[in-house]
């Protein structure tokens, strides 16, 4: 993200005003993403070009202002999980899960949210919630239950689980980069809390749902005849696979200390397990394997991310984010703990109602320029852990606060259990709150008080 | 050489409303897994086949592929549970609604084409100006008539 914010006036059409057209711009493509008629990634890309187009940035303004760390870092988890997931693993891990509670019902649902929040946490919460619901609805088939339950908890527990690492949710991933906050200060800042959060938000589903979720013994035994090793499809990738999930996670936690950049070791990771996954097959067979992994990376996101960028870089240009940040701390009083609080619980109820990816990306020019009021960049950590906080826990606050609780509602929807919106709402949003309040204590008792 | 010299004309069909378990009958009794189904005018609306059934009757998370495989798992019972459930619904409920279409005066080449497209297709049902149906012409029908034409003939195909 660009740092710099100066007004520009130069070559706007019509002679109309930079800042206006900059924002109108943003404010028209947020609109129609949120209205969701037409793709987001479409959208923000026909915003980057108009401001260029209209004169508010120059062609070479606007590749500055990508974040090629983010980029490069969403890329590369996706191509490292497109061939993860071919191996069974992760649907290997829910069944053993499921057997290790001897098929209870309600050890399942802990297991599964647990098992949910571990892949979240290390893997996007898409991928995660894309290959454990479906095993889900399996396994409450299986034990003739209700799926909402174990629904409900698996897009909690996959928004909770994204929460406590750089790369679990991608609002981590850009602020990471923005704020040059490291995978392991994520994980000395964000998870310690993460687990209290968990089991708070297990203990309420317990009393929500906790008495329904019955089965008899001949179920039971049914889930204990699964054969998890049949899961595994392909030993030798899953070999390579975890090899190199191992390597890329270890170079995550000591990136600082090599000083490399998270994207770096991503695009290495995904490079090396391009190759172990094809070495020793025909030239022919490989450049199929790569054309396949290659189509299974999400474009449509990427793309999302750089016209985002460039429109974000827009606006930050023609000053108003500065001018933004002025107001929030003219509101807060210049109180750090209060602008914490307010920075919290905003991306929170925003993240509940609209995509939380444009919003970070608005909001963190927006807190950089906060650094001056607080005494410089290192002052504002603890804004940026109330803004992570807030932006992936509030994805929690509704049906369409996160991208996971879509993937799962369809799941539901297409196996006859359709997830009302209003009814997910009542319950989920609640939950929401209640995590905000915990981060709100943590954030005040850790950095505040 | 056209779509209508090539199509099977005795056709067994299905119609709007029939129960899934009649249906199922009468494919049974005439040896064919798939029949077209049509609306009160004669106009094909669908085509149902052993595979769109039995796709009703696998749960949507596995046959939609988003679990790959379930080598994993025991018989859990609800494949009977859901084809006894099956056989009473109404045939639009479990059939294909969108069917390879091709008009009657298509070539024999364009009419291979649509059956070989990105969307494979086993069969094409063929219909006249009104959109009625008039034949079904099936891959095997066209390599058929291929082995029966003459060398002379070959400017036809």
């Amino acid at each position: 993200m660009h740092n710099s914010t100066h007004i520009i006036h130069s070559s706007i059409p019509f002679g109309l005003d930079a800042t206006w057209v900059a924002v109108s711009i943003l404010l028209v493509i947020y609109a129609v993403i949120m209205a969701e008629k037409f793709n987001r990634a479409v959208l923000s890309l026909l915003g980057a070009g108009l401001m260029i187009l209209c004169g508010v940035l120059n062609q070479q303004q606007a590749v500055a202002g990508i974040d090629f760390n983010t980029i490069g870092l969403l890329t590369g988890m996706m191509v490292i999980v497109a061939i993860s997931q071919k191996t069974g693993m992760f649907q290997y891990v829910a069944i053993k899960a499921a057997k290790v509670v001897k098929g209870e019902p309600w050890g399942i649902l802990v297991m599964l949210s647990l098992v949910t929040a571990v892949f979240s946490a290390l893997l996007d919460n898409v991928t995660t919630v894309l290959l454990i619901a479906p095993v889900t609805l399996l396994i409450t088939d299986a034990l003739a239950v209700r799926p909402y339950p174990y629904l409900f908890a698996l897009i909690l527990a996959s928004n909770i689980g994204g929460t406590s690492t750089l790369i679990g949710d991608p609002p981590n991933i850009m602020i990471g980069s923005a704020a040059h906050l490291s995978f392991y200060d994520f994980l000395t800042n964000l998870m310690p809390i993460i687990p209290i959060i968990f089991i708070v938000v297990i203990a309420v589903i317990w009393l929500m749902f906790g008495s329904d979720l019955k089965t008899t013994d001949e179920k039971k035994e049914l889930i204990m005849q699964f054969d998890e090793g049949a899961a595994i499809k392909d030993v030798p990738l899953l070999k390579k696979s975890l090899f190199v999930l191992f390597a890329v996670i270890s170079g995550f936690t000591s990136a600082h200390a090599l000083h490399l950049e998270p994207a770096t070791i991503a695009m290495f990771g995904a490079a090396l397990l391009l190759l172990l996954q094809t070495w020793g097959e025909p030239l022919h067979d490989k450049d199929h394997a790569y054309e396949a992994i290659m189509a299974e990376v999400e474009w449509t996101t990427i793309f999302f991310f750089v016209g985002l960028f460039i429109i974000v870089t827009g606006v930050e240009h023609t000053g108003v984010i500065g001018m933004l940040a002025e107001k929030t701390l003219a509101l807060t009083g210049g109180n750090f703990a209060a602008t914490t609080a307010a920075i919290l619980w905003v991306s929170a109820i925003a993240s509940a109602l609209i995509d939380n990816i444009p919003f970070v990306a608005t909001m963190i020019p927006l807190i950089q320029s906060m650094g001056p009021t607080f005494g410089g960049q290192e002052a504002l950590v603890p804004l940026w852990w109330a803004l992570a906080l807030g932006a992936c826990l509030g994805g929690n606050g509704s049906l369409i606060g996160a991208s996971a609780n879509l993937i799962v509602a369809g799941f539901a929807q297409r196996a006859g259990h359709p997830i009302a919106f209003l009814s997910f709402m009542k319950h989920a949003f609640a939950l929401m709150i209640l995590t905000i309040l915990i981060s709100h204590a943590y954030l005040y008792l850790r950095y505040l008080s | 050489m056209l779509a209508k010299s090539v199509m099977t004309k005795d056709l067994i069909t299905a119609h709007l409303g029939e129960p899934v378990g009649d249906v199922l009958q009468r494919m049974r009794k005439h040896k064919l897994r798939m029949l077209p189904v049509l609306n009160d005018k004669k106009v094909a609306v669908g085509v149902v086949s052993t595979f769109s059934i039995l796709e009703k009757i696998v749960p949507s998370y596995i046959a939609s592929g988003d679990l790959e495989q379930v080598a994993f798992a025991p018989d859990i019972g609800f494949l009977k549970t859901h084809y006894d459930q099956a056989i009473y619904k109404k045939i639009e409920e479990v059939m294909d609604d969108t069917p390879l279409l091709v008009k009657h005066d298509e070539s024999l080449l364009s009419t291979a084409a649509a059956l070989t497209s990105l969307d494979k297709h086993e069969y094409a049902l063929v219909i006249d100006d009104d959109e009625c149906l008039v034949g079904i012409i099936s891959s095997g029908d066209i390599l058929d008539y291929l082995r029966n034409m003459k060398v002379n003939d070959k400017n036809d195909a």
